[in-house]
């Protein structure tokens, strides 16, 4: 029975496979195995998608539109540009987990004179980036190939914003959603800083990531992008909305942003993370002593969505 | 070879080898824990520990026949054991101090990560890498079952190494922490050692 079971399974996974790749009409461009993943470019009509695993249809880490190198196709990284209407001052800004790199580009190209550092484990993806998704080294933008947090950790600069972006994929990084991480992250923000951070929120990983991030940074600020969820955390009191109001339309003014901050700002939502209603109770903050991110990441959240 | 363990201390060989086997490989999963914020996660970090925790045992091995010719008893193991205990029982509080000043002096490179395995790991499993080829010497009682002995004693602690690898990845990390894991391995080893410090009889060479 179980032998039958599991050749009845096998074979559908076979072919639900051979009916993926019926349907797939995107052409490969290129695909390497690296140190971390296999990775394909593909393309179609305008847009190049990076992928990763084998299960490609699931982890697309980034699309370019080639025609438009300032269109975000991607939900999730117009919010993380949220995080500018937060920041005292908006010089200098570092990513971590650089992908095919159109949050940092976007950024950069609508914010020149800002300091746009951006940090990719992976070789490889930096190569496909630069070959693919019309990144280049400019005066103003740099990418640095290095772990995040081996990267803040021997950082001397402090910055204005920190979005971190590294969780894609199929793996997470426990290192890089510790309480001990988020200290260091918070040691390395300018006066008035703030950190913007995608998570995916369909399993108990979130609530753990949530209350991580919560453990750290007083102030949590939720944003609800397409399917995930864009984090901003900061120290001090909750901000006003008619402030950051204030500051979203001058900024809009000032730089001229496509994705404007102020309809961004609408978008914002405050949860009491505490009181168990949204975020489990039960949820701990993860350590580098304790971070059982995998086995977090299958258990399934019930269905409690933001407010 | 005559005189050999009493039946009793037979089984603690084993309970003991099958441990030894758990621990030894639990605590090349917990490396990666202790490991990956100082020097990341990729495949370095994992080829390092892997490598570590061969060596430890290919010296361990090496050491262990070195032993086995100079008469070894149950007790002999037993220390050994307990060496690796205390060495596991100070890994907790002063691994982060460790990691830290190689990451501060070398660098995160492979030679950093190499380093920080070994400090981590070398000491604690080449120590347990003696107790296979001690055990197999204890409990052949003649050239004939060597092999058989051998065979055994291996499976044994090959079992404990996947018992040890997967109980430590799916339900003790998920569950009690790093830090607190090391802890119960060193005293699971402690109740290993005080096992074997049990006078169960000695092996000698013949005559």
């Amino acid at each position: 029975m179980l032998i039958r079971s599991v050749i009845l399974g096998m074979l559908a996974g076979c072919l639900s496979v051979a009916a993926s790749q019926a349907q797939d009409t995107r052409n490969l461009l290129e695909s390497k195995e690296s140190l971390y993943n296999n990775i394909y470019v593909y393309e179609q009509g305008p847009y190049r998608s990076m992928t990763f695993g084998h299960n490609r249809r699931i982890y697309t880490e980034s699309v370019y539109n080639t025609r438009d190198e300032l269109d975000l196709p991607v939900d999730y990284t117009r919010f993380m540009t949220a995080s500018v209407m937060y920041a005292k001052n908006v010089s200098s800004i570092l990513e971590i987990g650089f992908g095919g790199g159109r949050t940092a580009w976007y950024l950069h190209r609508f914010l020149p004179k800002v300091q746009v550092t951006s940090v990719e484990l992976d070789p490889t993806v930096l190569e496909f980036a630069k070959k693919y998704f019309g990144i280049k080294e400019e005066p103003n933008f740099h990418v640095a190939n290095r772990d995040g947090r081996l990267f803040v950790q021997e950082s001397k600069e402090r910055y204005d914003i920190i979005l971190i972006d590294a969780y894609r994929g199929p793996f997470v990084p426990f290192h890089l959603l510790t309480k001990e991480f988020y200290q260091l992250v918070k040691d390395h923000l300018a006066e008035g800083g703030v950190v913007a951070q995608n998570v995916e929120p369909s399993t108990m990983l979130f609530d753990a990531a949530v209350k991580t991030i919560h453990s750290v940074f007083p102030q949590v600020d939720f944003y609800e992008a397409g399917g995930n969820i864009v984090m901003v955390g900061y120290p001090g009191d909750e901000r006003k909305p008619e402030d950051l109001a204030a500051v979203a339309q001058e900024r809009d003014k000032e730089f001229g942003f496509r994705y404007k901050l102020a309809d961004m700002l609408a978008q914002r939502k405050r949860i009491d993370i505490d009181n168990g209603q949204v975020i489990d109770a039960k949820a701990k903050v993860l350590t580098d002593d304790f971070a059982p991110v995998e086995a977090l990441k299958t258990i399934e959240r019930h269905n409690r969505k933001l407010p | 070879m005559s005189a050999p363990v009493s039946r009793a201390g037979l089984v603690a060989i084993y309970v003991c080898s099958f441990l030894v086997g758990c621990v030894l490989m639990g605590f090349e999963m917990l490396g990666s824990r202790y490991l990956n914020p100082y020097f990341g996660s990729g495949i370095g970090a994992w080829a390092s520990l892997i490598s570590t925790v061969l060596c430890a045992l290919a010296i361990g091995y090496f050491a262990g026949s070195a032993i086995v010719d100079r008469q070894p008893t149950t007790r002999t193991i037993g220390v050994m054991i307990l060496i690796a205990a205390a060495y596991m029982a100070v890994v907790p509080a002063t691994a982060d101090t460790v990691m830290a000043d190689i990451l501060d002096t070398i660098g995160d490179g492979p030679a950093a990560t190499l380093l920080a395995s070994t400090a981590l790991l070398l000491v604690p499993l080449t120590l347990l890498g003696t107790f296979s080829p001690i055990a197999v010497s204890l409990l052949t009682r003649s050239a004939g079952e060597a092999g058989r002995v051998a065979g055994l004693v291996y499976g044994v602690s090959t079992i404990g190494n996947v018992v040890g690898t997967l109980v430590t990845t799916f339900m003790l990390i998920p569950t009690i922490g790093s830090r607190a894991i090391t802890y119960y391995f060193a005293v699971a080893l402690a109740g290993c050692a005080g096992i074997l410090f049990i006078p169960f009889g000695r092996k000698s060479s013949r005559p």
